[in-house]
């Protein structure tokens, strides 16, 4: 499922580098944060509503790499 | 390997490898908490000496920085008679293995497996559900990885026991046998099934088993090395499935033995997971961190300092997952089973470019068996006058585990 990109909504990012694919996001989330074929997460969610913004920080919380991080929210839209 | 700088307190006696860890009664995270109240480093004179790693941090810190800490050796002793493949190799070699293999061990391929793995889940409860007992290990535990993964890799069931054999002489070489005796035995096991891969892998080649196993994609998938595409070796072949081979069928075992022992022992637990099975995926994540099977090693090829210590270029170390994922600067109160913990950044399945392939996989054996064992036989009880039997080495688990609970169809 896509989000159109608004105003003020924040959206998930991912550091590859620092992402071994455990996997707990795309788990838990599976509409913001989905797999690719060799198992690391890919963000569909282009942005998150702002009233969803818990469920992002726990996202960010549960990766054992600290590799997901909130992007704040763009001006594009 | 020095150590004369090193202070006694930090010099302990403990030896994975050493039955009495787990054996009569499992002790192994009492030691491994004795050990990390000691320090984030400390150092064994077993095999050779080396350094055991006893904390969330430092265990995190090993296992993302394979340039300074080779994964070969990654055993204490010669379980593989040379290097288990892509384990024991550090990027940027191992990347092209593990590109290779990834695909085919992905969350989307192992889900689609699920509705068999029910099947082959309710079909072994069947077997045992009237009978109001069990022995959960040989008609459950052991069962579900080796039918599953069999049935993945296409090869026979009927070789079931020669895997299990050949792969615990591997793991534990001759239980109460001398060093020597084990290292023999090792040697025959590998040689053993090293063979038993070599014909499939012929019958791949020729043509003459042309089933579209897992097996046979691996064989046949080109990869992508720093030098050129290339078809895998026979050698890396055998090498691979082998590690495949323990991987899959020994740690699951083991965590679903945990799974009972635990909730078994935690009943108001088990019950928050039989009111709502929407609990079971958070539940499996607290049962992988509060025993964790592997114990992995690895190799200095620099000198560095860490946890307080120098380790020497060529110094060998262990990491007690198990140890990490009971840290208390990590978890809050560590030693509780709690099935809802959030967060739960354990590192069952290790960490960095090594961690482990076949974890989507298991988290689906693993959430699947606790939906039907809670949904089917949600009173099991351990039974005191036959308690379970566990083992230790680098690959913990369980061997035996008598269960009781109120017959069901």
């Amino acid at each position: 499922m896509r989000t159109h990109a608004q105003n003020r909504a924040p959206s998930l990012r991912v550091d590859r580098s620092a992402c071994a694919g455990h996997g707990l996001c795309y788990g838990a989330a599976p509409d913001i944060v989905d797999s690719d074929d060799q198992g690391y997460p890919v963000v569909v969610a282009e942005s998150v509503p702002q009233e969803r913004r818990d469920q992002l920080d726990a996202l960010v919380e549960m990766c054992p790499e600290r590799a997901l991080s909130v992007e704040p929210p763009t001006r594009k839209g | 390997m020095t150590t004369t700088q090193l202070p006694d307190r930090l010099i302990v006696d403990f030896d994975v490898y050493d039955q009495t860890l787990a054996m009569p009664e499992d002790v192994f995270q009492e030691r491994a908490a004795a050990l990390r109240a000691i320090g984030p480093v400390v150092y064994s004179k077993a095999h050779g000496g080396h350094w055991i790693v006893t904390r969330y941090e430092e265990i995190h810190q090993v296992l993302r920085d394979p340039e300074t800490f080779s994964s070969y050796p990654n055993n204490l002793v010669n379980a593989g008679q040379g290097k288990f493949i892509p384990i024991e190799l550090d990027p940027p070699e191992h990347t092209y293995y593990r590109q290779a293999l990834q695909p085919l061990f992905s969350p989307k391929r192992m889900k689609e497996l699920e509705p068999r793995i029910r099947d082959v889940i309710n079909e072994l409860i069947d077997d045992f559900a009237a009978r109001g007992e069990a022995e959960f290990i040989s008609e459950f535990a052991h069962e579900l990885p080796t039918r599953v993964f069999l049935a993945l890799m296409g090869w026979p069931l009927e070789d079931a026991e020669m895997f299990t054999t050949t792969t615990d002489v591997a793991l534990q070489g001759v239980p109460g046998g001398t060093e020597e005796e084990s290292a023999t035995a090792r040697e025959a096991a590998a040689n053993q099934i090293f063979g038993y891969f070599g014909a499939i892998v012929a019958g791949v080649r020729s043509g003459e088993i042309t089933s579209d196993t897992l097996t046979a994609q691996i064989i046949n998938t080109p990869i992508e090395m720093g030098d050129g595409v290339r078809l895998l070796t026979d050698e890396e072949l055998y090498r691979m499935f082998f590690l495949l081979l323990i991987a899959g069928l020994h740690t699951v075992q083991g965590s679903l033995a945990w799974a009972i022992i635990h909730l078994a022992n935690n009943p108001g637990q088990r019950q928050e997971i039989v009111d709502d099975p929407d609990t079971v995926s958070a539940a499996v994540e607290e049962i992988l961190r509060i025993e964790a099977a592997v114990i992995a090693g690895r190799r200095a090829t620099r000198d560095v300092e860490i946890g307080g210590v120098t380790i020497r270029e060529g110094d060998q170390l262990i990491v007690l997952l198990c140890s990490a994922n009971r840290d208390g600067a990590e978890f809050e109160d560590p030693d509780e089973l709690r099935v809802d913990r959030s967060p739960n950044r354990h590192l069952s399945f290790g960490a960095g470019p090594h961690r482990c392939i076949g974890s989507h996989l298991a988290r689906i054996e693993l959430k699947l068996a606790m939906e039907e064992i809670h949904k089917r036989l949600p009173d099991y009880r351990l039974v005191p006058e036959d308690p379970p039997i566990l083992h230790a080495t680098q690959v913990r688990g369980c061997i035996r585990l008598p269960i009781t609970f109120t017959p069901a169809s």
